[in-house]
Order: C-alpha cells, then structure tokens, then sequence
C-alpha cells in the first residue's frame, strides 16, 4: 500500500514540483518561534472552510423565494435528518467567525503587526473584515423570519443614509422601494455566490501578501533571542493551530446542541410582540443610534454612516499614520488607550442594548 | 554535454593559459542543457559554447581552444537574454543550478527588438475594454430592473371605525397586500395606526393646513381634511423603519413607542422622545358611509427630516 502510495506520490512530484510545495507551504521560519497568539488566522481559514461546507449543505433544501424561505428552513429544522445541527453549526460558526476576527485585528494591532513592510496584508484584511460583517447581515435575512426581517430593513434604511449612492444601494439591496422577494433573492445571491468568490479571491491574495512579507514575530527581544527561538510553520505552529481548531470546532458545536438555532415568526411587515433586534455583533451599533445625540437626521448619518465610516478608514490608514517602527504594545500608549477604550465601548453598547430589552417587556 | 555544472567564478583556462572567469551560464529553454558559459576576461564577457569546454572541475573550467581562438568567441549581448528568474521555464531549475549567480535564458528571436510591445499593452487594453465596456449598461439595466418602480395609488380596504372605540388612542389594522415580485404573487401581512381624533388633536395634526399626497410627477393623488376625524399613521417608523406599537410609558401615559431605537410619538404624531427625525407619516384615508375604512399605502423613506416618497 505505501509503495502504491509511493508511486502516485512521485508521479505527482515528478510533474508539478510536490516536495518542493509542501516544503515551500511547511517550512516558513516563524521569527521568535511559535505562538498560541498566532493560531487566530489559520481559526479563521478553519472557521470559513466549516461555513462554506454547512452553508453548501443547507442549500440542498433552502429554497430562496419569500413563500418557500421560512417553510424550508424549518424544514431543515425539523424534518432533515441532523438538519438542525448543520444549520445550528453554520449560524454559531458566523458568530465565531467575528469573534475571531476580532480576535485576529486585535493580535495584529496590539502586536504592531499592521506596520512597514505589512501594509498591504492589514488593508486587505480590512476588507476581508468588511466582508465577513456583510456575510452576517445577509445571511440572517435568508430564513425569512421576524428577526431577519427587521434586521434588513432596518439596515438597509441605515445605507440609504450614505451620501449620494445611499438611495441607489438601499433600493439595489432591496430590488425595489420595499424590501419583499427581491430583496431576498439578492441576499442570497450576495451570500452565496458574490461574498464567498470575493473572500475566497481576497482570503487568497492575504496569504500570499503574508508569505511575501513574513511573519512579524514578537515585539520584543534582539535578533539573537529571536533567531535562537525562530522554528518552521511545521510541525510546532501547525500543530497549535489544529488544536485552536478542534477547540473552535469543539466550542461550536456545543453551542449547535444546547442552543439550536429557533426561528421566530414568518417574516411580516408587522412584527407583533417582536421587538426587532440585529444578531449580537451589530448591537452595539444598534444601541448607539438609540442615542439623543444621534438623532434626527443629520444625528443619524453621524451616527450610522460617518462614525463606522471614519472608523474603518483610519484603520486603513494606520500603517500610514502611525510610521513609528516601535511595535512594543506597552510602548504604545495611545494605541493600548485606543483599542482598550473600543473594546470597552463595544462591550459597554452590547450589553446596555441587552439591558434594554427588559425594559421594553 | 548536458551534465556540465560550471561554477560561478570559476577559472577558466585555455589550453596555454587562463582567460578569466566564469560570470553567467545560459540555458536552452527547450532542451534545459546549460549551452554556453559566460566567461569574463579583462573586461569584456564572451559567449563560449559547451562543445568548447573540455572539462569541469571544481574550481576551474577546462577550454579545448587557446587563447587566440577564445578572443574569437562573440561578446555577449546581456539584453538578448532574460535572468532564469524573469522567465517561466518549468523544471529548468530542477535540471541547472548555477550558485550563486543566475542562469540566463536567450530571449526568443521574435521578443528581441520587440518594437510594438507597447502598442499590444495597449492593443490589449482596448480590446478588453470593448469587451467589457458594452456590457456595463446592460448589466446595470438588468440588475435596475425593480429597482424603481411607480408608486401603487390603489386605494386599499383596511377595516372598519367600528374597531375604534376611544378617542386619540391608537389602533393597529392588519390587513392584506398582494405583491408582484417578478412571477412571483403573494399576499403579506401589512399595517398601520389610526387614531380618532378629538378637536384639538386634530386640530395639531393639521396645523400647516389639509395634507396633500403627489404621484411621482408631482400630480396631486389625494388631499386630506380635517372634516375626517380619522387619521392614519403609516406603521413604519420614520426613524430607521422598524414598526412601533401603541403602549403606555412609565411617564409619558399612551404614547407610540418604537422598540428598535426607542422613537417616542403622541397620538398626533409628533415626536416627544428619542432619535426619529420627524413625525409619525399621515396616509391617504376615506372612511366611507358603512365606516369602512380606505387608504392609499403610501410609502415613504425613514430617517429624513422631510418626506421622501419611495412607493
């Protein structure tokens, strides 16, 4: 058998180069060794491999149209065998996915990693990032439920807001003036056909940035302390980053099976006893438009366009604003100040709009 | 001769004496055998065939010819080639290794010279954008299709007055709608508030006058007066477009709250708390004889302080 095994392997090799690739894709000198604090990448390639496989399975019985959405989906709840857990696991898996994207920009930023030579990897993470929340936002419209319904129509109100283009993208996502089946139709188009091409494309153009600028390594100690620590990718990083794996799969799937995903009403344009709410990674934008100061409509646009807006663009630009090469965290006080002040206004904004919840009962 | 190996900066001699030392190798792109070396000999660099080698060792490289003949060998022309590193050749680098140093490969007969290069960059260019080009506006037309489509003026049935029993108290109405999404038919669910109002209610709502609905054009559609003591409420929030509820606060009594974003309106519509940038939107109504009650779904854009009517 292994000499069979043998034989294909060195046909292989032969004509495409495999020892040289598996050398090539193994033997990355991580500087300084490595590191738990790395596995958040290699969890997020997992995370979405995970996603695309339950999302391709959920798509044997979903069916995309406004009539059918809501029934299929409870379909795959209840009649599909094992239905509730690949479609529990891919709802748990987007929200690890942002954990771990979270997880994954706050390493980078913290460890400096954003700086001269790694630009170009910190931009098109932006944009992966950008694309992991539009995954969420239309993902949940596609079970056609209360939450999903509101969900999208207040969002897509909140791009309407953008300067210019906001009411030719709001009425492009809705395809038409009022959200209905069009809408749901280009959801799903967007969620399975546009989002997954561009993050794979991007996901892959990442990577390859990565490889051609290296590995940052740690913030502290001299070319000596780093050089007597450095090891491959192989076998000690690789190693870490399956057992992260198996933690994240672990982790989700406990999830998937005491809290299985549970639909709410039919999508309707009255949402009765529902008290409309986005999935819990948006709330905190959701309980910030809830503010005084971001009323009224110039409030709103501060509020719901401007300041995410602004945010995400002085993250692009940080490689070019903060061009110290010091990458020492706790040498860095304005970056630790920042990060640790949206962090707490994140988990502050979430919790409140929980909080709220009770009030409105 | 395929197996030479000449190192880089190895010596190279003549049969009666050295020459100079090895600069470069040259590949052939087809057969992957190293066809010449490179020999650097007082200044100048000349092109030596294998079939002149007559032995490689370590250090030093063997020529069969002598001096006078090696002077005869042609200078090389670095431009006529490309660094193996700038050039895809599979396998080439399994087959020749020079270290270090870099193997050159002769540039193929027609790319020397190549005077139109940049008229194909550009040739190339032009041609893919008369692909693409054209299919810009259709592609967007396709993808506009229902994008904007002409406001729906169809009086609607949505119950009766009978259901009303209080004054400026707001009542929900769900009622019917049927839809046409491409092919697709379909009735939803769909409602909106409406409030009897007393005098001085009405009075409020109507302060800038009778309330007048236009089509897209600007046409006048429907014109409402204060003889209807019914009033409508469209049931979309016009703060981000949630649907709000009558209820009563801790100390503001009956008002309509918004559980989204926590808007706050009195039965007349106006706002008395929270983010929504203006009252609550007045629909097209007509109560008949019988107390049935008609609107027209007048739709419009949340989040403006003024109306933007989208359906």
């Amino acid at each position: 058998m292994n000499a069979i095994f043998q034989k294909v392997y060195d046909f292989v090799d032969e004509r495409i180069g495999l020892k040289t690739l598996e050398a090539k894709l193994m033997n990355e000198p991580i500087k300084g060794g490595s590191r738990w604090a790395y596995v958040f990448g290699s969890c997020l390639l997992f995370i979405f491999i995970m996603q695309a496989i339950t999302g391709m399975l959920l798509m044997f019985y979903y069916i995309p149209s406004a009539d059918h959405a809501y029934a299929s989906t409870q379909f795959i709840i209840h009649e599909v065998d094992y239905g509730w857990f690949i479609l529990s696991y891919h709802f748990w898996g987007s929200s690890a996915m942002v954990v771990m994207v979270f997880a994954h920009m706050s390493q980078v930023f913290l460890w400096g990693a954003y700086k001269k030579p790694r630009e170009m990897i910190w931009l098109v993470g932006l944009v992966l990032f950008v694309i992991v929340m539009a995954f969420g936002f239309t993902g949940y419209l596609l079970p056609w439920d209360q939450r999903a319904y509101w969900a999208t129509t207040v969002g897509v109100e909140i791009m309407d807001k953008t300067p210019i283009v906001g009411d030719f993208l709001a009425r492009f996502l809705k395809g038409g003036p009022t959200p209905g089946q069009m809408t749901l139709s280009r959801f799903f188009v967007i969620h399975v056909m546009i989002l997954p091409a561009a993050l794979m494309g991007l996901a892959g153009l990442h990577l390859f940035f990565f490889r051609s600028a290296g590995p940052a390594g740690p913030f502290r100690g001299t070319t000596e302390e780093l050089k007597a620590k450095t090891d491959f990718f192989f076998p000690r990083q690789v190693w870490k980053d399956i057992v992260a794996m198996a933690a994240v799969f672990m982790i989700i799937c406990t999830l998937a099976f005491i809290e299985p995903v549970q639909l709410l009403e039919q999508a309707t344009p009255d949402p009765g006893e529902y008290h409309p709410e986005p999935e819990w990674y948006f709330l905190f934008l959701f309980q910030m438009l809830r503010w005084k100061i971001f009323s009224g409509e110039f409030g709103q646009f501060l509020g719901a366009i401007a300041i995410p807006g602004l945010f995400l663009l002085l993250l692009a630009a940080l490689p070019f604003i903060d061009r110290s090469p010091e990458r020492n965290i706790f040498k860095r006080p304005i970056a630790l100040l920042s990060w640790t002040v949206v962090m707490i206004g994140i988990v502050v904004l979430t919790v409140s709009a929980i909080l709220n919840r009770e009030f409105l009962d | 001769m395929g197996s030479v190996q000449p190192k880089i900066k190895s010596k190279v001699r003549c049969v009666d004496g050295e020459v100079g030392e090895v600069a470069h190798v040259i590949a052939d792109p087809l057969s992957l055998d190293v066809s010449h070396i490179v020999v650097r000999a007082n200044g100048t660099e000349r092109q030596v065939p294998v079939s002149a080698i007559g032995a490689v060792r370590d250090d030093a490289v063997q020529l069969t010819c002598n001096v006078a003949q090696f002077s005869g060998f042609p200078e090389l022309e670095r431009e006529d080639y490309v660094s193996s590193k700038e050039v895809e050749i599979p396998h080439l680098e399994d087959r020749i290794r020079v270290e270090p140093g870099e193997v050159l490969v002769p540039l193929p007969v027609l790319e020397k010279n190549c005077a139109r290069r940049s008229f194909f960059a550009g040739f190339i260019k032009v041609i893919g954008a008369l692909i693409g080009l054209p299919l810009v506006w259709p592609v967007l037309r396709f993808i506009m299709k229902p994008m904007y489509v002409p406001y729906d003026n169809h009086w609607i049935k949505i119950g009766n007055i009978s259901k009303i029993k209080t004054d400026d108290v707001g009542v929900q109405y769900i009622f019917k709608k049927s839809f046409k999404d491409s092919v697709l038919e379909r009735e939803e669910d769909k409602n909106h508030w409406l409030v009897k109002a007393s005098p001085e209610t009405l009075k409020k709502i109507y302060r800038h006058g009778d309330i007048t609905f236009y089509d897209e054009k600007g046409a006048v559609v429907w014109v409402n007066n204060q003889t209807v003591p019914y009033v409508a409420f469209s049931g979309k929030c016009p703060h981000l477009g949630c649907g709000y509820k009558w209820r009563s606060h801790k100390t503001r009594g009956q008002v309509f709250l918004c559980p989204c974003h926590l808007s706050i309106y009195d039965a007349t519509g106006m706002v008395l708390d929270g983010p929504a940038p203006r009252s609550l939107d007045v629909l097209p109504i007509k109560v008949a004889a019988s107390g049935d009650i008609e609107i027209i779904d007048v739709e419009y854009k949340a989040g403006k302080k003024e109306q933007v009517r989208i359906a």
